[in-house]
């Protein structure tokens, strides 16, 4: 009697094991599919890559918007401790715009944030870890030069250069951050001596806004970078964004505004998607580095030539070499073309 | 002849047996003990605080945060709680309210007693939340406390992760999300503690159950191979708790972390009635 009611009270025990183990493998899978919906394919007037890039390089401002931005990076480069966002994996950030040069940028870490704001005459950027704020005065002159003058003719000179080194198509739509979209897709020309297999840009179908890039490299099909917003809402902003008051205890550092002839002197080397940038740093800076590039004096691996030695840093979309001498040589490209057009 | 007489007991009114049981998981010493000792951490904390912020500039991290911005100690403390002692904590009062009975043998009793089993298992579940809700209360309370007298900061202000300043009000407005938000967290941690509880005689076994849960999903939330895994595993949310101090708001980190909260909750609480209706006294 007591053995059958101890046969029959673990023979309860187990329907209510395989119940609960029911319920959690529901419950899981209710987990799994709740946040992983898969995005449509929205349907969308066909239209002519030229017409798609004439159409974003010369679209009207697309007005105040706020949403948030996922960087996906596979580059393999190593993170910085200033900038842990180099490395892989997954960060986001928040934007705000405000129009009219106005911004606020946050970049958020588990314990602490970066926040940039331009209130339209004045950068500030805060870091929370030190509490330090960052003041620089935006250079109005500066910004006006950059917009061309008429941008339709400027888009036609882009494609013309465009066409020249790469393949120009729209492959298919898509929905990005609940947005329909036309996927414009970028290939180099097979006579480019590149790293890079593919780039592509998610348009919005209305604004003529890129809402995602995407870049993928040779021999990986996984994208190596992938940035682009997976929410965004177009309309007017609180204004008291765009307003930025240190806070008491912050230390206020003022750095001088960046006009458009500074910075280090630069050549090219090649054109399309092989060209090498090289730059020198001034000889003065080389004692003193400017305090918001990040040090590299730590990364790479050393490497010397007929051009002489440095310190070379690869990621899966392109190579780097900084020379001893202080030249930096970069591109999107593999690390013999680098060597070739420091040796030129 | 009246329906008394006819040999039926009458139930107990369910307030009386849910008072009954707070009472008596408040009045257990390991309770009280246990209380004091979350009460102590804030503190800890802020002592800490203060002395390193005599000898050196702001620390990284979020400890770091809360030198001379003492309205973010609360904030800190649950966060750095909710990671291994809240659920600790949760876990405790989890295993000795169905574990622990069967261990006493009064779990019996309970079980022959005129009270409906679900009614049993609502009132076990209130005892486990009024634990979480009090270990939550007196972090965040001594926590303001602290923070103000102890650490200081900026007269009535609170200064954000995002280098903005907010009043008292709405500070103290934040805090007490945060705290619901922790305790919604722990209740999780409790139906599942529960479910565990009702299948042992052994209060151990739950502890060491939802202990070792919390160092697997920790391990698992850690291998970026398992990527894919962040959003089944209730602890990968953890850290929402420190966007009530960025400005604006972030809500949809703490609104993730709550649904995946309610996901487990459910399940816990399934497992607990299913188990609790089919066993034998």
């Amino acid at each position: 009697m007591v053995q059958a009611e101890g046969m029959a009270g673990r023979r309860n025990r187990g329907r209510s094991v395989a119940a609960g183990v029911v319920t959690t493998i529901a419950v899981g899978l209710g987990l799994l599919v709740s946040t992983g919906a898969a995005g449509a394919q929205p349907q969308l007037p066909p239209i002519a890559p030229e017409e798609l890039v004439r159409s974003v390089l010369s679209a009207p401002n697309p007005g105040p918007f706020n949403g948030t931005v996922e960087l996906q990076n596979g580059l393999g480069l190593p993170a910085l401790p200033e900038l842990p966002q180099a490395g892989n994996g997954t960060s986001t950030a928040r934007i705000w715009s405000g129009g009219e040069d106005r911004g606020r940028v946050a970049l958020p870490t588990d314990s602490g944030e970066r926040t940039l704001v331009s209130d339209g005459t004045t950068f500030w950027a805060w870091n929370s870890a030190d509490r330090t704020v960052v003041r620089r005065p935006i250079d109005q002159a500066a910004r006006q030069e950059d917009r061309p003058a008429d941008p339709t003719a400027a888009a036609t000179r882009a494609i013309e250069q465009l066409r020249a080194t790469s393949t120009v198509a729209v492959d298919g739509t898509a929905e990005v951050a609940g947005r329909d979209a036309y996927e414009l897709v970028l290939t180099p020309a097979p006579t480019e001596r590149t790293l890079l297999r593919e780039v592509r840009v998610a348009v919005d179908a209305e604004k003529r806004m890129p809402l995602r890039l995407t870049v993928l490299s040779t021999g990986s099909p996984d994208p190596a970078l992938r940035v682009g917003f997976t929410e965004l809402t177009f309309g007017p902003q609180d204004p008291a964004l765009f307003t930025f008051t240190p806070p008491p205890g912050a230390t206020v550092t003022d750095a001088p505004a960046r006009g458009p002839q500074e910075g280090p002197e630069r050549t090219t080397v090649g054109d399309g998607w092989d060209r090498v940038v090289i730059a020198r740093r001034p000889a003065d800076a080389t004692t003193t580095p400017s305090p918001d590039a990040p040090d590299l004096s730590s990364v790479g691996s050393p490497v010397s030539g007929p051009w002489g030695s440095g310190r070379l840093i690869t990621s899966t979309v392109g190579t780097a070499i900084v020379t001893d001498d202080g030249r930096l040589a970069a591109g999107a490209v593999p690390e013999q073309v680098v060597t070739e057009a420091l040796s030129r | 002849m009246t329906a008394l007489d006819t040999g039926v007991p009458k139930a107990a009114p369910f307030t009386r047996l849910l008072a009954a049981e707070v009472r008596w998981v408040l009045r257990r010493p390991r309770t009280l003990v246990m209380l004091g000792l979350f009460a102590l951490i804030p503190v800890l904390i802020a002592i800490g605080v203060r002395v390193a912020d005599r000898q050196a500039g702001p620390g990284r991290g979020l400890i770091g945060a809360v030198a001379g911005n003492g309205l973010v100690l609360p904030v800190a403390a649950m966060t750095v709680a909710l990671g291994l002692l809240l659920p600790l904590a949760v876990a405790m009062a989890a295993a000795d309210a169905i574990a622990g009975e069967a261990a006493a043998g009064t779990l019996r009793g309970l079980l022959l007693a005129p009270v409906g089993r679900l009614r049993l298992v609502v009132v076990k579940a209130s005892g486990v939340l009024v634990v979480a809700a009090a270990a939550v209360l007196a972090l965040a309370v001594v926590g303001v406390l602290a923070g103000l007298l102890v650490v200081g900061g900026p007269p009535g202000q609170l200064v954000t992760l995002s280098g903005s300043t907010i009043g008292t009000t709405e500070a103290l407005g934040r805090v007490t999300l945060v705290a619901l938000w922790t305790v919604g967290q722990l209740a999780a941690v409790g139906a599942v503690a529960l479910a565990v509880s009702a299948f042992t005689e052994h209060p151990l076994v739950v502890l060491a159950a939802v202990l070792g849960g919390l160092i697997i999903f920790g391990v698992l939330g850690a291998i970026p191979a398992l990527d894919w895994l962040q959003p089944v595993l209730l602890t990968s949310g953890w850290t929402a708790g420190v966007d009530a101090l960025r400005d604006p708001m972030p809500l949809d980190g703490l609104a993730d972390a709550t649904l995946r909260a309610l996901w487990y909750l459910a399940a816990g609480a399934a497992v607990v009635v299913l188990r609790m209706l089919r066993r034998d006294a």
